[in-house]
């Protein structure tokens, strides 16, 4: 699998990925029966997945507050495991920002004094201060994942370096860009 | 600042150089300086004492300021074991030169005899004491020589392990500088006699040296006790040796600098240079701090947070419209109070720290970190830490000297001291894991690949660490940092710890 992800890593570092599928895709097609080959290429099942669902190739996820980079419809960080908002440091917290416990409640200083709310940050525009890019999210691409629709959101910006350290893919970003790393928003659309 | 432990280990070290005099070494550069070049180059014998010296001082700050340095980068999360350790060592040491065992494990090597003849004297003088100073590359004399090694690594604390080589290294040097000079005439050379004749008075020394081993077990057992924390209390606040804190479902306490025990009749205490406050019946009592005669009574409403320095309080209160605000009331009139920042959201605005007229506190939104100081006489503000995401910055303490925070990220908890208006100095003296769940940055059932940058250096996925970093008080030498356990902040505890050091 390693071995697969390296050569399909360096084509897409020779092309876009869009542009790649579609070739590549025509190509394996046309060789009807090597679906070995295709495995290879178009890596779409989840055998060929890595650190989570839907996302293929190599690229590490963002820094995430609490690790998976779950993220909502803006960017913001959610709590991978239940799609709870968190903030910066990784605290569940309630509408207003105040960090929350399991049930709900406001957390509190031994004295009733709330817990100060914590900066939230879109993580990929974080990731970006945090490694000196200007980052944003250029493009998507969907999958099914437990039977909901996930969108596989690529941070992108002008660096041939991705956060890993080393060469960075053209994915779904503009051209010129390449992935910095990559996070996702699980949709509530069933499939 | 340093802690009253430098006191009996710069004496201890000293004396310990001192001994060093009886080493083969010791008498070497005695007789090198001494006799080398005869009457006629007093001169040179000056010089080359002098060069000595220097070497011996400088060896000695090499050895036990790096040890030292050493040591303060070695994160430290068992503090007991540290301090046990420590004292373990001190106290077996000092049994040791007490009753003259013999030194184990010493070093049979000697300073290189070739330099006498291959060098000008003062150059080689130079040499012989940076290599004396050093402690550990020549014979040892004392135990405490060991002891103070550990105690400087243990310690962490630079400013410290500094000190106890500058008192070794002098230490090696007085006998050179007392009595080589006059070693052509017959004092010094019945000085030497004497050193030479007569072991008791190396014995005697490492006794003495015993004796200093013993205060500094001593002042670390008190500091481990001092460590140990204050059960039940949260909101600490410290001046000088006294602290004062709010029990938490009882009343607040004061512990003057001679350890005396008093409750406060109201919550919320404080301490200034000079006064204590507290919070009671809708007002802010402020009283002498010795005689706890009351000086003032301010009109304040519900308040959430109290500071006081002889010339100011602060407190934290709802703000008319809503949220919070800080206000500061000069003692000097307090019917003119002034509003000093305010925010919609309640906890936003951390508890005040007062030093002078200068209130500093955290500001921290959905949006912005920020440890803000402000003058209240002039009005002036200044950010002194800030950070546009990722960390929260909270809890910040200042002294006239220092500002203590803490610095939270999703990784991490620390808890930071540095001077006020210079951050990149900052030293973390407290680190803990975050109190936050983390999963493995991989689902279950998927490949991880590449994915370090997602991941925590210093903790693992899963659950972080059982408490989290409240409500903090810098004293003298010593900080306080409130234990808030995640799953029970009524049982949040204060723990005290050398503002100095590195755990």
């Amino acid at each position: 699998m390693r071995e697969q992800e390296h050569l399909s890593d360096a084509v897409l570092r020779r092309s876009s990925r869009r542009g790649f599928l579609e070739r590549a895709g025509a190509a394996l097609i046309a060789l009807a029966g090597a679906r070995t080959v295709a495995r290879m290429a178009l890596p779409d099942d989840a055998d060929a997945y890595t650190n989570f669902c839907g996302h293929t190739f190599t690229t590490g996820n963002c820094p995430h507050p609490t690790g998976l980079p779950r993220v909502d419809q803006h960017g913001y960080p959610l709590r991978a495991r239940d799609g709870h908002p968190v903030d910066d440091l990784g605290r569940p917290i309630d509408a207003r920002g105040y960090p929350v416990d399991p049930s709900g409640q406001v957390l509190r200083e031994p004295d009733g004094e709330p817990l100060a709310p914590a900066p939230r940050s879109k993580v990929c525009h974080a990731t970006g201060l945090r490694y000196g890019h200007r980052l944003k999210i250029d493009g998507s691409w969907y999958r099914c994942c437990g039977g909901q629709v996930r969108r596989l959101m690529d941070c992108c910006g002008y660096t041939d370096v991705r956060v890993n350290g080393d060469a960075a893919l053209a994915g779904y970003c503009y051209p010129g860009r390449h992935v910095f790393c990559v996070q996702y928003y699980d949709t509530r659309i069933p499939c | 600042m340093l802690s009253a432990l430098a006191i009996p280990a710069v004496l201890t070290a000293l004396v310990a150089g001192i001994a060093g005099a009886w080493s083969p070494c010791g008498f070497s550069m005695l007789e090198t300086i001494g006799t080398g070049l005869g009457d006629a180059r007093r001169g040179v014998t000056a010089a080359a004492c002098a060069t000595f010296a220097a070497g011996a001082v400088l060896g000695g700050a090499l050895t036990f300021g790096g040890l030292a340095f050493v040591g303060s980068l070695i994160p430290r999360h068992g503090t007991g074991v540290r301090d046990a350790l420590g004292v373990a060592l001190v106290l077996g040491a000092a049994v040791a030169d007490w009753r003259g065992l013999q030194i184990a494990p010493q070093i049979r090597r000697q300073v290189p005899e070739r330099w006498r003849w291959t060098m000008p004297l003062s150059l080689a003088s130079g040499l012989f004491g940076l290599l004396l100073g050093l402690g550990f590359t020549t014979f040892v004399l004392a135990f405490a020589v060991w002891a103070l090694a550990g105690l400087s690594f243990i310690a962490g604390s630079t400013g410290l392990g500094l000190l106890i080589g500058l008192a070794f290294g002098l230490g090696r040097a007085l006998p050179v500088i007392l009595i080589a000079p006059r070693l052509r005439g017959r004092r010094g050379m019945r000085a030497l006699e004497g050193m030479a004749r007569e072991p008791r008075l190396w014995l005697g020394l490492r006794r003495l040296d015993a004796i200093g081993l013993a205060f500094c077990a001593l002042l670390l057992t008190s500091a481990g006790a001092r460590g140990a924390q204050v059960a039940a209390g949260s909101d600490p606040s410290a001046r000088g040796g006294a602290l004062a804190w709010q029990t938490i479902g009882g009343p607040a306490m004061l512990r003057d600098a001679a350890g005396r025990l008093s409750a406060l009749p109201g919550t919320y205490p404080a301490l200034g240079r000079s006064s204590v406050a507290w919070f009671s019946g809708g007002q802010v009592i402020v009283a002498h701090l010795g005689s706890m005669a009351v000086k003032a009574s301010i009109a304040a409403g519900p308040i959430s947070a109290l500071a006081i320095s002889d010339s100011w309080i602060a407190y934290r209160a709802p703000a008319p419209g809503g949220g919070e605000q800080l206000v500061g009331v000069p003692l000097g009139s307090p019917a003119r109070p002034r509003p000093v920042a305010s925010s919609p959201l309640a906890g936003s605005l951390g508890r005040p720290s007062l030093i002078g007229s200068t209130v500093v506190f955290a500001r921290d939104t959905p949006r912005r970190a920020a440890i803000v100081a402000v003058n209240l006489a002039t009005g002036a503000r200044h950010v002194l830490r800030s950070a546009r995401g990722g960390v929260a910055l909270l809890n910040p303490a200042l002294t006239a000297q220092r500002l203590m925070y803490e610095r939270i990220t999703r990784c991490s908890q620390e808890l930071r001291v540095g001077p006020a208006r210079a951050p990149r100095r900052d030293r973390t003296i407290l680190r803990a894991a975050s109190a936050v769940f983390r999963d493995s940055g991989v689902e279950r059932g998927y490949v991880r690949a590449y994915n370090e940058a997602s991941l925590c250096r210093h903790r693992k996925g899963g659950p972080g660490a059982p408490v989290w970093l409240g409500a903090t008080a810098l004293g003298a030498g010593t900080a306080y940092v409130t234990e808030v356990p995640v799953a029970a902040a009524a049982n949040a505890r204060i723990l005290a710890l050398a503002a100095t050091r590195r755990r």
